[in-house]
């Protein structure tokens, strides 16, 4: 019995607020300095889930996973898209180094298949990363996401509506995207294993679309003449 | 040349037993249905025999099961155990509707003897739940008269096999009714009597044609057979007595059926990645399934288990009353790669095969997509999806030269509602398309939206504004 509590106790299962236990839980960096340090020098964490609470695409969303997808896709695992509510741009993903042989793009009907299939990818040994949108989840589905993860190493990423927030969630890892001043990406963490949350950071984006400062200083005036014409 | 003979006194029986999980008393019916011309053990305990009328049979088994006999089916089935003695003997000849011919003399050094022939011919029967009875002899006709008599036995001497056929009783050797009571009247009632004739006696007081069927059976006349060739596809087919209504009870006979399609795969060491499967029913049209694999596949367990998740999808639509399966497609086996000595390493394209296969099987083939860019300058057509597959080495070195594009790009180009508060870069016309009609004429530019989304917005020839990406 004593040996569970001590599982417990070290794999940061029970929060201690206390004190400040390092984990021996497995991560992936993110790629970004900024955040592995907010995130105790960790990054995503490896069989668990991970949660993106954002409004709306297009904030850099997808630049804060693509250091680890390229990592993914260098070492021959395979990214598995699920249910993207855009079209990832194959000549962008090119563009930016992931190998797209390795990038499968799923398309699901239903919830049950939804689940179904994450469940699958999770457990092979083939995946490297699982990107996932799923819509609404009751937090007993994500409980069995979550166990699903566990019993593969690999990195879960599900990104969904900010307003789950509020909705307590079985996932390792929470991060709250939101857009910030000069395109960057503001980073809340809202819950993170073996610590305390409530860690911010921004996360320069910029370069997503080419811009730096410098241009985006100079172009003021678009072709837009002042109201919408 | 030394022939064993195989005679099925019930194929039919046979076959259908094994496709049935439950084992209740069984009879094959003739033609048209008033007699019983085969019955099981379990019908044979509760008394039936066969020749008895139909009725009959009912009163005393009131859950009998009926089959009608088929003589097409029954060549199929023939055929079918053909296929899996082709494994042992190189020159077949099938002997509607129920004997099969193979030629056993070649093969005594390479399997060390006759009896270790016939043994391996006996266990392979063994193994399908086959009843055969076994005979040998120096001419097909000889080792066929044996085996149908039921006196055959494991021995390649002459003057054992020639007492076994003189002692025949002449209703055995299978003369036609005339020549069997005309050789009666003469006095005559082994096969060893008839022998015994001057053979131009024999042509002249009977016929010529007797005379040549003896000397087949002696030896003394060439009796020519054509070898049967093993086709260049796999089919097995089970029959049910009972209309099966729920999918788990066809995963039972399919178990076996993949099991046999396994050794035949292994035995041509090859592989495949396609199944074919008809649920033929009573009054509806079959359901055909297509089953595929990602990769060339063997095992029947991974057979079994796409089957299982494409029929947990598909409810059976009417009751089951054959099923089919059927291999096409071939492709040859390669040597496992990328293994160490140990093993330890474990297999993963292996493993990927496995997951996209169960994928596909569950989700269908559209529904996974592999992405590809396109040389094209229009955004839709930059970018293409595809089958997956499986593409090894070959890393891609990052297309610096491509244009800076947004990673997500929407279904289609979506109207503009708002003014962007700020501009960042562009214009970048595109214009092209006039070559196939799609003709496309935009300004693009990067876009920051009230919400703080950076998208990728253009104005096309009419002045309207659409957004086209958003650059997550």
């Amino acid at each position: 019995m004593s040996e569970l509590l001590n599982t417990l106790m070290q794999d940061a299962r029970v929060w201690q607020g206390h004190r400040h236990v390092q984990t021996t839980q497995t991560a992936e960096p993110t790629g970004y300095q900024v955040l592995d340090n907010q995130l105790g020098g960790l990054g995503w964490p490896r069989g668990a889930l991970s949660e993106c609470l954002l409004d709306a695409p297009g904030i850099g969303e997808l630049h804060l996973l693509l250091p680890l997808m390229q990592r993914v896709c260098a070492e021959g695992r395979t990214v598995f898209w699920l249910n993207p509510p855009h079209t990832p741009y194959a000549p962008a993903l090119a563009r930016a180094g992931v190998n797209l042989d390795q990038v499968v793009l799923i398309q699901t009907e239903d919830e049950g298949d939804f689940l179904w299939t994450l469940e699958n990818c999770l457990r092979s040994p083939v995946t490297g990363l699982v990107v996932a949108w799923p819509g609404k989840l009751a937090s007993r589905e994500v409980r069995r996401l979550q166990l699903a993860a566990e019993a593969g190493s690999n990195v879960c990423v599900l990104f969904r509506e900010r307003r789950y927030a509020e909705q307590n969630s079985p996932a390792a890892l929470r991060l709250e995207l939101e857009p910030d001043e000069q395109q960057a990406l503001k980073v809340n963490v809202l819950k993170r294993r073996g610590s305390w949350p409530g860690q911010r950071c921004s996360l320069a984006m910029a370069q997503r679309a080419d811009l730096s400062f410098r241009e985006t200083t100079r172009i003021v005036r678009g072709p837009w003449s002042g109201s919408t014409g | 040349m030394l022939w064993l003979y195989l005679h099925f006194p019930h194929l039919l029986l046979d076959h259908i037993r094994r496709s049935r999980e439950d084992q209740g008393a069984l009879v094959i019916v003739e033609g048209s249905g008033q007699r019983v011309i085969q019955a099981c053990p379990e019908a044979r305990t509760q008394g039936i025999r066969t020749g008895m009328r139909l009725k009959t049979a009912i009163s005393l088994a009131p859950d009998l099961g009926m089959v009608r006999a088929d003589a097409s089916r029954e060549a199929g089935i023939l055929e079918d155990q053909a296929r899996w003695l082709y494994r042992y003997a190189a020159h077949i000849v099938l002997v509607p509707p129920d004997g099969m011919l193979a030629e056993v003399g070649s093969l005594q050094k390479l399997y060390g003897g006759l009896p270790a022939v016939w043994q391996t011919v006996e266990q392979g029967l063994n193994e399908r739940q086959l009843n055969a009875w076994i005979g040998i002899g120096y001419t097909p006709l000889a080792a066929r008269l044996i085996a149908r008599a039921g006196k055959g036995e494991c021995t390649s001497d002459k003057g054992h096999i020639q007492r076994a056929l003189s002692q025949m009783p002449l209703l055995a050797a299978e003369f036609d009714e005339k020549a069997c009571t005309r050789l009666q009247r003469l006095g005559l009632n082994t096969l060893g009597e008839v022998f015994d004739l001057p053979p131009g006696e024999l042509a002249r007081r009977l016929s010529p044609e007797l005379l040549a069927y003896i000397q087949k059976i002696q030896g003394t006349r060439p009796d020519p057979r054509t070898p049967w060739q093993p086709p260049h596809s796999f089919r097995q087919q089970a029959d049910f007595v009972q209309e099966i209504e729920h999918t788990q009870g066809l995963l039972f006979p399919l178990q076996r059926m993949l099991t046999e399609l396994e050794e035949d795969l292994c035995w041509r060491q090859q592989d495949t990645d396609s199944l074919r499967l008809v649920l033929k029913h009573r009054h509806s049209e079959p359901t055909r399934l297509h089953i595929r694999t990602s990769g060339p596949e063997h095992r029947a367990d991974n057979f079994l288990n796409l089957i299982r998740l494409r029929l947990e999808q598909h409810s059976l639509q009417a009751p089951v009353i054959s099923l089919t399966l059927s291999v096409k497609r071939f492709l040859s086996r390669e040597a496992p790669s990328g293994q160490d000595l140990l093993g330890e390493t474990q297999d993963l394209n292996e493993a990927w095969h496995t997951l996209i296969s169960r994928l596909q099987a569950r989700l269908g083939a559209k529904a996974l997509r592999q992405l590809s860019p396109q040389a094209d300058h229009r955004p839709e057509r930059a970018w293409s999806a595809s089958e997956v597959l499986r593409k090894n080495g070959t890393a891609l070195k990052p297309g610096t030269e491509l244009p800076r594009r947004p990673l997500w790009l929407l279904k289609g180009p979506q109207p503009l509602t708002e003014a962007p508060v700020a501009w960042f870069a562009g214009p970048e016309r595109i214009s092209g398309g006039w070559w196939d009609g799609q003709r496309v004429h935009r300004d693009y530019y990067i876009a920051q939206l009230n919400s703080g989304q950076l998208a990728w917005v253009f104005r096309d020839a009419r002045e309207g504004w659409f957004v086209h990406g958003w650059f997550g």
